[in-house]
């Protein structure tokens, strides 16, 4: 009401239909605002990153190969890179930028997702490709990198945006990421020209490493500055399950302690250690799956709902579950964690070998190539909640799996049923046929009263019969745009570790464990079996 | 895949659908079938070759075999996941196949029940002819799955006034319906109020109407509101990438609080003839632009658009407390006659002038800033034409109206001088108070 006018009735309510006139017309006139731009409100169009150099640190190695340039090719080819984008290649060996192009476009025909390769927008993506020969421990090498981005800049219209991606081995980030505080490449610049750094995993091999490297890395980079990449969170279902929980209504009250009897994931692979037996070595399933796949796929499912999907919103309500984990202690991990290695056996028809007689691997090896763990949140709404995580190799089949098991109704009616219906079970597959499926009871048609377990089933490729983004498409994209919800922020690496790192201890500390104890083609130890069978269930049969 | 059972009537239609998912879920029995015997077969491998290292091992994977072949007596139910009822209302066949086209390209992203409707010899005897594509995709692994049908309705004589009581029982249940009138849509007509109340979303392209367009602009302006539609104009579609390019303009910091001293909007479009001098030349677009750009910038219409003796077109709105002058001016060009050549947004702010552009190239479109003649911005877009399938892809695929639409549609009306009964209530509305 205006000052000026004396007082006088108060307005009669308004009805409905004013009511959202008023808010039609309050959305009509949108009013700029000095923060933010008006005319990007409500653009539904995928945004373009500002003109940057993608710096590939690694270039002439196997994952920037088959992983890394494919995906910019074909971010590249759907028009989701920026003009003004210079992609410069940074390696030991020695090419000329022509060299190095024809060696990119030979990968792209092996490894490309989309094939034919598009000529025309590989000719074009080609020309903004430049090769820099260096060595990571080279003070002269990084000056040079520094100017010729310096020369990008100047003649492609990069605007001082550059993101480096250290596709490389782990043990070379601390010194790259030196280098690069050295010659002032981290340097963000007034009005633009940010600088950000992608790290790939693994982030360290125990708590105490990983928050080394952390504080080697914030040396010289500020925490929004570092994205630290695991792909399986830029997995096309593993996005979706952020999407089916915080996107539909019905699920949310159901999701807890209350209706909720257990859960289980599993990340199943049929394939051994592919020529990477040194690698594995060092690895073994606890570090190379529970401590980031496992434990990340865990956090997506037990989170609160964030405030928003901005980036440190979702990043804090993972943490918060990853905190909540009981630690376990050594008397815990024997009970309650289980770990193999397999044997020689049968997978997908095929006999193969037993993990000890894969090449570069310890005839006496510990490794483990099983993890299996029974583990609990401590808070409101999942407190008495077990949460079983299984990963394997040479397990019948590959397969990537959240199962939420909900408890059985508190009466049985049917008793008198021929088939006890089961309880419902909604599970989403990850890979591959990537769904969802519920399992519920239904009355099978007939004058009795007969009841059955059916599926009701979603499978993403029946109803989008499009190939979905390569995960590193997805990830790469973000980095570029700035947004940084699907990397995986420093103090969560660290309570990750700080939930495995126990588990490591305790084994160091145990009698050798009886390996190998699981064939090929079985679905693991049978003590996995008994892990789940002490609490009266089993594992489900993917 | 591709069944072409005929029909002659909506039951007749009905029937072959069921059919079609009939033989589906066969296939998909058996296929699933033969998926579970070939992993029992796996582990009773697995399990034969265990059994000669550990007996403990090898009763694991029996138990597994045996579970798996039985299934625990459960069984897959095919659960249809089309994500739309897609209602074409295509005049003629021509018009029909093309669209049958687009439909099948876009098909593999939006599974849809498409019903596609023409018209032949209205003055004949009533009656309806229908043929049904299954589009049954294989997916990874091979299994069947029907994931498309469009039924192809030909209809004659009177039945062609009745159209939505065709549409309505060939609907699947539950599932949006989006109304596409590839062509010039009867807007205002009896026809259309039969249809337009079935439609969740009106998918038409204000590029591709008769003349300038914006008399049936002005209509559907009328139509979303009045019937609270989603509208999907391709003509909006297509300056996604434009939207981008100009927003970009205003990214930097100290150049954003121009975006509220907005001077003028002039529009440079590609005329159909050397001036535009019959004002054929359809001007959708270009007055998309300025519809957007007044919506998203709080601005109201002080006159609303006149055509000028020498082809431009003019308007004036009003930003705060001032005067913005609007020019839609037609020039000869290589693009489409329509095509918008150039976008250019004229501000002055504490005397410092700033003139942000965005000009068509090929493929791409360019942004250039001048801030008091000195160039700031120069950047490069690029802006791939759109296929219509991409199109059609976009149309449907929001889920609820893309508010950037609604707001630019709604001032597109009052920038051709419309005045909605939403719009007119709030003016009288506010006289009263006055």
């Amino acid at each position: 009401m205006s000052p000026s006018r004396a007082p006088g009735p108060p307005p009669p309510a308004r009805t409905a239909l004013q009511l959202r006139e008023a808010t039609t017309a309050a959305r009509r006139r949108p009013r700029p605002d000095a923060d933010v731009n008006p005319l990007r409100q409500g653009l539904r169009l995928e945004r373009v990153p500002d003109p940057c150099a993608f710096v590939l640190f690694g270039a002439t190695g196997d994952l920037a190969h088959r992983k890394v340039l494919p995906a910019i090719y074909q971010l590249w080819r759907t028009n989701l890179l920026p003009a003004e984008f210079s992609l410069v290649a940074v390696a030991r060996r020695p090419y000329t930028d022509e060299s190095f192009a024809a060696e990119v476009h030979a990968s792209l025909e092996k490894y490309s997702r989309v094939q034919p390769i598009d000529q025309a927008a590989w000719a074009e993506l080609a020309k903004r490709i430049s090769y820099q020969q260096l060595d990571f421990a080279d003070d002269a090498g990084f000056d040079r990198l520094s100017a010729a981005l310096d020369d990008l800049d100047a003649k492609c219209g990069t605007a001082g945006n550059r993101l480096f991606y250290l596709a490389t081995q782990p043990s070379q980030v601390t010194e790259i990421v030196r280098q690069m505080g050295r010659v002032g490449l981290d340097h963000e610049m007034r009005g633009g020209g940010w600088r950000r750094v992608v790290i790939e995993k693994p982030f360290g091999r125990d708590f105490e490493s990983a928050r080394h490297l952390n504080h080697e890395v914030s040396k010289v980079l500020r925490e929004s500055q570092v994205y630290r990449i695991d792909h399986y969170l830029g997995k096309e279902t593993v996005r979706n399950l952020l999407v089916f929980r915080f996107g539909n209504g019905i699920f949310e009250p159901v999701w807890n302690r209350s209706y909720i009897d257990h859960v289980q994931i599993t990340v199943a692979e049929s394939i051994g250690v592919e020529g990477r037996g040194a690698f594995y070595e060092e690895t073994g399933a606890s570090r190379d799956i529970l401590q980031n796949h496992l434990l990340q796929l865990m956090t997506l499912v037990a989170m609160e709902p964030p405030t928003s999907f901005q980036a440190d919103a979702l990043r804090n309500e993972k943490v918060q579950v990853l905190r909540a984990i009981a630690a376990p202690d050594s008397e815990h991990v024997r009970r309650n964690v289980v770990r193999g290695q397999y044997d020689p056996g049968w997978v997908e028809g095929e006999p193969v070998p037993g993990y000890r007689q894969e090449p570069e691997v310890d005839p006496e090896s510990e490794t483990e190539t099983y993890v299996a763990g029974r583990f609990t949140i401590d808070d409101w709404r999942w407190s008495g909640v077990p949460f079983y995580l299984r990963a394997g190799k040479r397990l019948p089949k590959r397969a990537t799996e959240i199962a939420i098991q909900f408890k059985e109704v508190p009466l049985r009616l049917f008793r008198e049923s021929t088939g006890d219906p089961a309880p419902n079970v909604l599970a989403m597959r990850i890979q591959p046929d990537e769904g969802i499926m519920l399992r519920f009871a239904a009355k099978v048609p007939g004058l009795g009263l007969d009841v059955r377990t059916v599926n009701m089933d979603f499978a993403y490729d029946t109803s989008f019969v499009v190939d979905s983004p390569d995960a590193y498409e997805t990830l790469i994209l973000d980095a570029l745009l700035g947004d940084a919800s699907l990397f995986t922020r420093a103090d969560e690496v660290e309570a990750a570790w700080s939930v495995v790192t126990p588990i490591i201890n305790a084994w160091a500390d145990m009698p050798s464990p009886q390996f190998p104890n699981y064939a090929s083609g079985s679905w693991g130890p049978e003590a996995a079996d008994e892990l789940l069978g002490r609490d009266g269930r089993r594992w489900r049969r993917i | 895949m591709t069944a072409r059972p005929v029909a002659h009537s909506v039951p007749e239609i009905e029937g072959q659908l069921e059919k079609l998912w009939a033989q589906a879920a066969v296939a998909r029995a058996q296929a699933a079938q033969a998926e579970n015997a070939l992993i029992a077969a796996q582990a009773e491998a697995a399990a034969r070759a265990a059994t000669s290292d550990t007996s403990a091992t090898s009763d694991t994977s029996a138990t597994s075999a045996t579970s798996a072949t039985s299934g625990a007596g459960s069984h897959n139910v095919a659960a249809r996941t089309s994500v739309l009822n897609l209602v074409v209302v295509a005049g003629d066949q021509g018009s029909a196949e093309k669209c049958a086209a687009t439909i099948l390209g876009a098909a593999s992203r939006h599974a849809s029940r498409s019903l596609i409707l023409s018209a032949v010899d209205p003055e004949g005897p009533a009656g309806l002819e229908a043929r049904i594509d299954a589009l049954a995709m294989s997916p990874a692994g091979g299994r069947a799955e029907t994931g498309a049908e469009t039924v192809h309705v030909v209809v004659r004589g009177e039945t062609g006034l009745h159209l939505a009581s065709i549409i309505v029982p060939l609907l699947v249940h539950d599932l949006p319906v989006a109304l596409w009138w590839p062509n010039d849509p009867p807007l205002g007509s009896h026809r259309a109020d039969r249809l337009l109340p079935i439609a969740d979303r009106l998918i038409v392209d204000g590029s591709a109407w008769t003349g300038n367009g914006l008399d049936l602009l002005g209509l559907l302006a009328v139509a979303a509101e009045q019937h609270q539609l989603v509208v999907a104009d391709w003509a909006l579609l297509r300056q996604a990438r434009w939207r981008e390019a100009i927003a970009s303009v205003y990214d930097l910091p100290d150049l954003r609080p121009h975006l509220g001293a907005v001077r003028r909007i002039e529009v440079e479009y590609a005329a159909a003839e050397p001036g535009d001098p019959a004002g054929k030349t359809n001007v959708v677009r270009p007055l998309y632009h300025v519809a957007w750009l007044a919506s998203r910038l709080g601005m109201t219409v002080a006159e609303p658009v006149n055509r000028e003796s020498d082809g431009r077109r003019t308007a004036t709105l009003r930003q705060k407390d001032h005067a913005v002058e609007v020019v839609l001016r037609p020039v000869v060009s290589d693009l489409g006659a329509g095509s918008t050549v150039r976008v250019k947004i004229v501000s002055r702010l504490r005397g410092a002038e700033l003139v942000g552009e965005v000009a068509a190239g090929d493929r791409s479109v360019e942004v250039m800033v001048w801030d008091n003649g000195r160039e700031r911005v120069r950047r490069v877009y690029v802006a791939p034409r759109l296929t219509d399938v991409d199109l059609l892809g976009r149309a449907v695929e929001e889920g609820a109206a893309d508010p950037v639409a609604v707001h630019a549609l709604a001032m597109a009306g009052r920038l051709l001088g419309v005045e909605s009964a939403l719009h007119k209530a709030e003016r009288h509305r506010s006289q009263d108070h006055d």
